[in-house]
């Protein structure tokens, strides 16, 4: 159990530290930016208790935000993707699977595991651009970038999980 | 009151997560003015729509205004400078006596922004059209700059606008110049083609100058102030009778790309013509007698 949340806290400060230094910095073709650190969501295992989730997920959403000058907008969809991760995970979980079932590749198996974390990964990108753009004049603007950004963060999401399944 | 416990204990992280969007909705319109202002204005997109045509169109108008006052200020500015160069030298050696003189000559310029509606520079003899006229205080043989200099002289005035006879008119155009802070004067003459050369005729044989010095107006001929920019020396040629020198200058304004003028409307010029006539009708009567 500590073990896990020192897992936690060292994975939480990763993906803040690499999301405001490096992916912040990355606009590819100006319309990309990874947002890796929704895969800090995605990995939480089946039954974590929903509150911790919300907590540790908002939590991460306002680091996010204070360094990125955006004030509630990470804080606000990293809450709404927490709370729809545990309902979307008992879908995908195979069945007689462990209670605590950690999220990743080798246990779900590609297929789920691609499209668990594509729906999370998309959710994110829609509602945060949406935050972002907030009224849709532009919603052309506003489709092209959530599904570059989670074209980007997939792939970087799938390397990984290639590595950690290792 | 166990029911309520249980309930809450089942559902607490929907409570939790009420809280925590309340905090971020609280922080993402609070601390971010472009969200707190779409929360009002994408309600009424209609309004939004309009004002934003509204200031796409006054935009455009503040810019032209914008360039007017600047063109005008430039050239103030320029001639400040020139004055104040002139002071100067001249405090050196005199008293502040000089100094009210200069404010004095300084302020009886008065300058009236205009626009360019029509020009040409390909013919010999090109005319320029500006948008103010006799109703904006304009008249005949007053100076044209722009702020990058000398442009012309009213030839024509009518209640809204003026036909300007520009420096590339070769057949009418005579500005009196001289070489920036050495006074030697002569006239400038545009001989067609190159609308960015033109030269200056009857300087002294004895005159000293250097290339690349510039030419300015002389204010001899109260159709400008002096000190105008014109151009530079380019080249410096014998005249055909070998009694003066024929410069070769740059122009500093280009004519192919004016569009905001200034007419210099000097408050002493009716004096003057008033003066010089009474002393040609004067001169004819004794003539007469």
């Amino acid at each position: 159990m500590a073990g896990s949340i020192i897992n936690r806290l060292i994975m939480f400060v990763t993906l803040l530290l690499v999301q405001v230094l490096v992916l912040n910095h990355v606009w590819l073709l100006n319309v990309a930016t990874p947002l890796l650190y929704v895969f800090f969501v995605i990995t939480f295992p089946r039954n974590s208790a929903k509150g911790e989730v919300l907590a540790w997920s908002f939590c991460l959403g306002l680091l996010i935000d204070l360094f990125s000058n955006t004030p509630g907008m990470a804080s606000g969809t990293m809450t709404l993707v927490a709370l729809l991760q545990p309902y979307l995970l008992e879908l995908f979980v195979p069945r007689d699977s462990a209670d605590n079932l950690e999220v990743k590749s080798a246990t779900l198996g590609w297929t789920k595991y691609l499209t668990f974390s594509l729906i999370l990964t998309f959710l994110y990108c829609l509602v945060f651009f949406a935050l972002e753009a907030f009224n849709f004049f532009e919603w052309q603007l506003w489709l092209l970038r959530t599904v570059g950004s989670t074209v980007l963060t997939m792939i970087l999401m799938i390397a990984i999980d290639s590595v950690r399944s290792k | 009151m166990r029911n309520l416990l249980d309930f809450l204990k089942e559902y607490h992280h929907w409570f939790i997560f009420i809280l925590l969007e309340v905090a971020s909705g609280f922080l993402l319109f609070q601390y971010n003015s472009y969200q707190g202002s779409a929360w009002f204005s994408s309600a009424n997109a209609v309004a939004g729509k309009v004002y934003e045509w509204e200031s796409e169109a006054t935009k455009f108008f503040t810019l032209s205004q914008a360039n007017e006052e600047l063109t005008t200020r430039n050239f103030y500015l320029e001639r400040q400078v020139d004055q104040l160069k002139r002071l100067y030298a001249d405090l050196t050696k005199d008293t502040t006596v000089m100094e009210r003189n200069e404010l004095q000559f300084l302020s009886q310029y008065k300058l009236i922004p205009a626009k360019v509606v029509d020009n040409s520079v390909h013919k010999t003899e090109n005319l320029m059209t500006i948008d103010k006229g006799r109703a904006d205080g304009v008249e005949v043989d007053m100076g044209v700059a722009c702020g990058r200099g000398v442009v012309g002289v009213v030839y024509l005035v009518s209640d809204h606008y003026s036909v300007v006879i520009p420096v590339l008119n070769a057949t009418s155009s005579r500005i009196s110049c001289a070489i920036r802070n050495r006074g030697y004067f002569g006239y400038l003459h545009w001989y067609g083609g190159d609308p960015t050369v033109a030269y200056v005729e009857d300087v002294p044989r004895h005159a000293k100058f250097r290339l690349g010095e510039w030419i300015v107006t002389s204010g001899f001929s109260s159709i400008f102030p002096s000190g105008v920019s014109v151009g530079k020396i380019e080249q410096a040629y014998n005249s055909r009778d070998g009694l003066s020198y024929k410069l070769k200058v740059r122009l500093s304004t280009d004519f192919s790309c004016l569009r905001d003028v200034c007419v210099i409307s000097d408050k002493s010029i009716a004096e003057r013509a008033a003066l010089l006539q009474a002393a040609r009708d004067s001169i004819n009567v004794v003539n007469k007698k």
